[in-house]
């Protein structure tokens, strides 16, 4: 009685797991519940462990959280959204893969913004800098997994690019280009970022 | 410098070099501007447009030229072959497929002063797709020049310590399962 009652209070912050009218004395094999994990991007929520102990006629089933690496404390605690919180804001680029893979899927995808608290514009910015990160191929092993391959003998053309905001499919060229004054211009890396963070004299030039 | 012979200061500053440049990851512009500058040998204080001072530069891997921006698909170089219905368009993609060292010589071709030396610059200027150099080539090069882009690391470039010396910003709610 008083085993199923602790059984029952250890119990409820797992809420996936069902519980039948099992007795006292029934023995659960440690399990170990990992989210799940690719090499890269790794939680640092910590390992939960489920660990069983006997005391005569008690079994005591306890939920642990192991190894919980210590995270820095943010400079900003106060903010709402991560990158405010780490004083990151107009400090980003394409190239910071190391920052930008905190925010992907294994498979390339972006995270969902009530999952990561991003706000809406730090979200977007985040967007297509994975994106263009993804273009110039900083991210090659986020790729996911192509669908039987329709068309072998004809492969992709394996050009090199950087600060590629539009999709390579959907952009056509533009075979008149106007007079100097009034040039249909190519647009090279995103508006989005203009208000980021230059130590030079130069302005950051979108329209090539 | 004072402290050199008279024949050896004359080399110095009188001889024709011969310039390396490694074209991989890189934007053409950049590439041509500095070939363009270098072949009318306006790096030397003893320039002069008449006293043919241009150096000699090579380029190679030209194969792996880096665009910025959509300008692979957007690109288009033009031509027309004087006769009717010759006017041919292609993109920079095509372009390079169909020839990979075209659009650096374009590129320096457009940047060179519009009179009869650029062709005679343009003879000076040595382009190959690969790394692949001649012999006698390479037993004349003298300098090679700095990429002017800095190439961005992949996230497989970096190493394991630094992966998990840059702190996590977030931390996934509770309930929530990484697909």
């Amino acid at each position: 009685m008083a085993a199923r009652s602790m059984l029952r209070s250890v119990w409820t912050s797992f809420a996936g797991l069902k519980l039948g009218a099992t007795g006292s004395n029934v023995i659960f094999q440690q399990r170990t519940n990992v989210p799940q994990l690719s090499t890269l991007t790794i939680q640092s929520r910590g390992i939960r462990q489920v660990v069983e102990q006997q005391e005569g006629k008690t079994t005591t089933i306890e939920g642990q959280i192991l190894n919980i690496p210590a995270t820095p404390e943010p400079p900003n605690p106060a903010a709402k959204c991560p990158i405010y919180r780490w004083n990151l804001q107009h400090k980003y680029n394409y190239t910071d893969v190391l920052l930008l893979s905190q925010f992907i899927r294994p498979d390339g995808g972006l995270l969902p913004r009530r999952v990561t608290g991003l706000c809406l514009e730090e979200h977007r910015k985040i967007a297509i800098c994975v994106q263009m990160a993804h273009r110039a191929g900083l991210l090659p092993d986020h790729k996911p997994k192509p669908p039987e391959n329709r068309n072998p003998t004809k492969p992709r053309q394996q050009l090199n690019r950087y600060l590629t905001p539009w999709s390579i499919d959907t952009v056509k060229p533009i075979y008149k280009v106007g007079l100097k004054w009034s040039k249909r211009r190519m647009a090279v890396g995103s508006p989005l970022l203009k208000n980021n963070v230059r130590y030079g004299v130069k302005h950051m030039n979108t329209k090539h | 410098m004072s402290s050199f012979s008279r024949s050896a200061q004359q080399w110095a500053t009188f001889g024709r070099s011969w310039f390396l440049i490694d074209a991989r990851m890189q934007p053409p512009g950049k590439i041509a501007t500095m070939c363009a500058i270098r072949l009318q040998g306006k790096h030397k204080p003893i320039y002069h447009a008449l006293s043919d001072c241009g150096d000699h530069i090579v380029v190679m891997n030209t194969k792996q030229i880096a665009f910025s921006g959509n300008k692979w698909e957007q690109k288009v170089y033009s031509s027309h072959s004087g006769y009717p219905g010759g006017f041919k368009q292609l993109t920079a993609a095509q372009l390079h497929h169909k020839d990979p060292k075209a659009i650096v010589k374009l590129a320096v071709y457009g940047m060179l002063p519009k009179n009869l030396h650029r062709r005679t610059m343009m003879q000076r200027l040595h382009i190959f797709p690969d790394d692949e150099l001649p012999e006698d080539i390479r037993a004349n090069l003298t300098e090679e020049l700095p990429q002017p882009r800095e190439v961005p690391r992949t996230l497989s470039e970096y190493t394991q310590e630094e992966i998990d010396a840059f702190p996590r910003l977030w931390t996934p709610p509770e309930n929530y399962k990484m697909k």
